[in-house]
């Protein structure tokens, strides 16, 4: 994986801005802790090697995760959202995913109208079992967002004008 | 469209039958000829009651006040106020038998320049749904339910490119003063302590800042996807005019082409979209 990002990195949404020497993007990682959590464990515990841009939360379940948990984060800190949880028909509550997926497709499709780039906001099923999945998932978040440049957008730091 | 006189008879016969203890519907303003709404007790007031096409506001929004509550209440309701009427049912806000409804087969109602407005050109459930008494032609609700189309303004702005809708939307929250008008103008906005309001919680703030009213915007559109009906009483009562029918719009599509076939409050019934799942929802935008 590359770790080098090149200078005067722009950022997608709004092209006069651009980020500062040696940006690394954030990604806020909201994990169910039934299979996501416990598949991020295996690949630590399993010693796979995957890139420290992603900062982990735990929640009961992924339909715990309200849409403004996503709005929030690209609020504050972070350059992209990763939400992950159990595969469909796995979840521990039965059902708490299906009500997320719905969710889910609706808060993506609404921050990417109102100009967030859609691979800012990514969901991913990640099983117990699915350690090295886990590592992969995160590694291509990672690439998407690094390419997409810092996030702008309703904050104002970690910006330099042209 | 003009029922003002069957539904000044209408009141004054549940008056003297003593139906109802208050009236709900549309009066002059009294400075020109826009209407604004009227909450009638006194059986003597009943000649105040007009409805003709200049009566757009949503009177289901004051089933949520003092006047209203454990009262018995006739209310008239156009097609997009029946919708929004029939979720508040479903959602125990207000008991159908203390409410007497008067239903109109809408036609469109027109705004302050005389033009049609938007939601009417695009109406798709033009007759009331839930009613005690329907007026004007139609009534059976099958005839009325036209095709649905996605939104004019809405499909324009996804075909632009990412950085102008950006760009736009940065300016419509820029624009927001945080009256939260919208949301006591909505009818399914209902709760007597709202989120945003919240004045202990770090999530959310009363600063009149761009990124807050980017997420009390975004949150609130958030809460009424699957439930808003596209009635547009928060856009007539934004001091900004800000385009509010893009954010619901553009979820009530999303929802329209990927969960279910028909729209918000017309089944009885039915609650949102984000309340039922199907195992065949699309999975694809999923890693």
């Amino acid at each position: 994986m590359e770790t080098e990002v090149k200078d005067q990195l722009v950022s997608i949404e709004k092209p006069e801005l651009v980020a500062v020497p040696n940006w690394e993007p954030v990604i806020m990682g909201i994990l169910c802790n039934w299979c996501s959590y416990a598949g991020s464990d295996l690949t630590g515990t399993s010693r796979i090697q995957y890139p420290p841009n992603i900062r982990i939360i735990r929640v009961p379940c992924s339909s715990r995760v309200d849409p403004w948990f996503l709005i929030k984060s690209l609020q504050t800190t972070a350059d992209g959202v990763l939400v992950s949880g159990c595969h469909p028909g796995d979840c521990h509550y039965i059902t708490g995913n299906y009500y997320a997926r719905r969710r889910f497709l609706v808060t993506k499709k609404l921050l990417n109208f109102v100009g967030f780039h859609e691979n800012r906001i990514q969901f991913s099923w990640v099983s117990a079992a699915e350690g090295p999945k886990f590592a992969q998932v995160v590694a291509k978040v990672t690439e998407d967002i690094k390419k997409l440049g810092p996030l702008h957008l309703y904050k104002k730091e970690n910006f330099e004008k042209k | 469209m003009n029922y003002t006189k069957q539904i000044q008879d209408i009141a004054a016969k549940l008056f003297a039958e003593g139906k109802i203890d208050v009236f709900v519907g549309y009066r002059m303003n009294g400075f020109d000829d826009n209407q604004v709404p009227v909450l009638i007790k006194d059986p003597q007031d009943v000649s105040k009651l007009v409805f003709t096409d200049k009566s757009v506001f949503n009177l289901v929004n004051y089933l949520k006040t003092d006047h209203t509550r454990r009262k018995r209440v006739g209310l008239v309701v156009k097609g997009c106020d029946s919708r929004s009427l029939n979720l508040m049912l479903t959602e125990s806000q207000v008991k159908r038998e203390n409410l007497y409804v008067v239903g109109i087969c809408c036609e469109g109602v027109v705004d302050e320049a005389a033009q049609k407005m938007q939601n009417c050109v695009e109406c798709v459930v033009s007759d009331a749904v839930v009613y005690d008494e329907l007026l004007g032609a139609g009534g059976t609700l099958s005839g009325s339910i036209k095709p649905y189309k996605v939104n004019a303004d809405v499909a324009a702005l996804a075909a632009k490119p990412l950085t102008e809708r950006t760009a736009y939307f940065e300016e419509v929250f820029e624009n927001c003063i945080r009256c939260n008008a919208c949301r006591h103008s909505c009818p399914l906005c209902y709760c007597a302590k709202c989120c945003i309001d919240q004045e202990t919680s770090t999530l959310y703030n009363g600063a009149n800042t761009t990124s807050a009213a980017f997420h009390a915007l975004m949150t609130w559109s958030l809460h009424l996807a699957g439930r808003c009906v596209d009635c547009r009483n928060c856009e007539k009562a934004c001091p900004s005019h800000l385009p509010l029918h893009l954010l619901h719009k553009q979820n009530e599509s999303v929802i329209y082409e990927n969960f279910q076939e028909h729209l918000a409050g017309v089944i009885p019934e039915d609650r949102g979209a984000f309340y039922k799942y199907s195992l065949k929802d699309p999975d694809d935008f999923i890693m």
